[in-house]
């Protein structure tokens, strides 16, 4: 009697599938998921079991997130169990297990004997996943990149950057984890330095309490330096701003030119506005006067000597100027140190040691 | 026609005093002493020579100036022979600074000779030229002065010819001390027409100009 109400149940199901397009694949694996939950509560655990494996099927096929599969995983390895087959159901726990290591059945829905199973088998199986931040900027420094580690069960993990080939590239923990674990990456090399590759793995190994290595899970880093643009170089102080640091022979000549011709002037005054036979004595006086003034002029701006008012104003300047690159010299200086790493998280993926 | 040159001077620096709105003035004063020497050829010559004080002031406010003076003093006749003279004078000019170095000025120029027979007034109306600018550095300023009178009115038996006169010196200033000293040689001569009977009249008046001033800037 049960035989034939399970080829039945199987002949509406084939209908069923047959009868929607493809398109709609997300809504059958729905429809799947739900007939299957409603087998197991009817228990009609066979069928639960095919609905729900072909379920899980579809979700793996399409890449569905990992919450999405743990229903029908738990819904499955509990049919499993009450099919009499407890290798299949702690097989399918463990695979949940090592889907969402914090996965935990609701107790209100399974019996004690499905969570119990469970739980056993979460206690044995020794894995765990990464949590990082898809896309993130760091500045380089102590817990600068926050690692979470989450395990299943107490274990003893190892964690580490290594380069693509599986060199190493920075260990930065190897110990035990309860719970969860987060462990820091300052965003620099083991020299303590900015990483110089563009690519690292962040490998987590987890070991059992034996000492065998369990599993690892390895998340691809892509990394990428940002430096702030230096300041420009400060330009030196135009030609045209420095005051000229000796005398030129324009002011002495100037200084001649003009005692010269002012002297004259006096002299000559008396005959150009017509006066006659006026006193030459205190004219020539004042004459003698103006041109001792302009030798004068000429001997103290005489060509070449230093103009020390000129050389202190151009000395000025030109501190100034150095102040400024040394102000830039510094500031430059300090971005090229602000260096910032741009993290960018890939696709976890976790491998399984071969079975002896 | 010496009277409309008069007139054109002043209405060119009205005209320039329209720029001078809320500018700052800058007044200047000087005192020298003129070691004044005054040679008149006529039908009764004097020759005569001695100190005279002369007041300057000044106030100018961007190109327009305005500068008044006054000198007096007296003239000791050369020799034993002939009273002393004393003698008054006084400008008013209005100038207007052409470019940076030139200014050109006109106004009164008033003297006046004090005689046992009553007192000689002359009147000229000038109009002045005047270059300055600094030859040694920015200390030593020199200076060259001409002025020609467009017009005079004079209470002497001789009529009024022409008259004309000059000036050129330097003006030291150390640094930025608002003090300077100037010295300088000043010449004037005026020619009058003979009187029916009588000599043409030559007037030279000369002098060596000692001062200080102080220049607020």
């Amino acid at each position: 009697m049960r035989g034939w109400r399970l080829v039945a149940w199987l002949c509406l199901v084939v209908w069923a599938l047959g009868a929607v397009p493809s398109s709609a694949s997300a809504q059958s694996s729905d429809s799947l998921f739900v007939t299957g939950v409603r087998a197991y509560k009817n228990l009609e655990f066979d069928l639960a079991a095919w609905l729900l494996r072909r379920h899980l099927a579809q979700l793996t096929a399409s890449g569905a997130p990992p919450a999405a599969r743990a229903q029908g995983l738990v819904y499955l390895g509990a049919a499993e169990l009450f099919r009499g087959r407890r290798d299949s159901a702690v097989a399918v726990f463990r695979r949940l297990v090592m889907l969402d290591p914090r996965y935990h059945p609701d107790r209100l829905v399974f019996p004690p004997e499905v969570t119990s199973l469970f739980d056993g088998v979460r206690l044995q199986t020794k894995t765990v996943t990464v949590d990082v931040p898809r896309d993130t900027t760091i500045a380089p420094g102590p817990g600068a990149f926050g690692i979470w580690v989450i395990a299943s069960s107490f274990q003893t993990v190892e964690v580490t950057l290594r380069y693509e080939d599986g060199a190493p590239f920075r260990p930065l923990y190897s110990g035990p984890i309860g719970d969860s674990l987060k462990v820091p990456w300052d965003g620099l090399d083991a020299a303590g330095a900015p990483p110089p590759v563009n690519r690292v793995l962040l490998r987590v190994a987890s070991r059992t309490a034996t000492g065998d290595l369990a599993g690892i899970v390895q998340v691809p880093l892509d990394l990428r330096l940002s430096r702030p643009d230096t300041l420009p170089w400060p330009a030196p102080p135009a030609d045209s701003q420095f005051l000229p640091e000796r005398a030129n022979t324009g002011t002495a000549r100037r200084a001649l030119l003009g005692g010269v011709v002012l002297s004259s002037a006096v002299a000559a005054l008396p005959a150009l506005v017509g006066g006659t036979d006026v006193s030459s004595g205190p004219r020539i006086a004042v004459a003698g006067t103006i041109g001792l003034a302009g030798l004068l002029g000429y001997v103290l701006h005489r060509p070449g000597r230093p103009l020390a008012a000129n050389v202190r104003a151009n000395q000025t300047l030109r501190d100034a100027w150095q102040r400024r690159v040394e102000t830039a010299t510094a500031e430059n200086a300090r971005r090229r140190r602000d260096v910032r790493v741009v993290v960018r998280a890939g696709q976890a993926t976790a491998l399984q040691p071969r079975g002896p | 026609m010496r009277l409309r040159l008069v007139g054109l001077a002043l209405v060119a620096a009205v005209l320039a005093a329209g720029e001078a709105r809320a500018q700052t003035l800058r007044p200047t004063l000087s005192g020298s002493v003129v070691t004044t020497r005054v040679r008149s050829q006529s039908t009764s010559p004097f020759i005569g020579a001695g100190p005279a004080f002369l007041g300057q002031g000044a106030l100018a406010i961007r190109r327009l100036k305005l500068t008044v003076s006054y000198l007096q003093g007296t003239l000791d006749p050369d020799g034993a022979l002939g009273a002393s003279r004393p003698l008054v004078e006084g400008t008013v000019l209005l100038g207007v600074r052409a470019l940076d170095w030139l200014t050109l000025e006109t106004g009164p120029h008033a003297r006046a000779y004090t005689l046992t027979g009553g007192t000689e007034r002359w009147l000229f109306w000038e109009l002045r030229a005047c270059a300055a600018t600094a030859f040694v550095g920015s200390t030593v300023r020199g200076y060259a002065e001409l002025w020609r009178v467009v017009a005079a009115n004079v209470n002497v038996p001789e009529s009024f010819d022409h008259a004309q006169g000059g000036e050129a010196g330097m003006i030291l200033r150390l640094g930025r001390s608002p003090l300077d000293a100037r010295v300088g040689y000043r010449i004037d001569h005026a020619v009058l027409h003979a009187v029916p009977g009588g000599g043409k009249r030559l007037e030279t008046v000369d002098g060596v100009v000692i001062g200080v001033g102080v220049n607020w800037r």
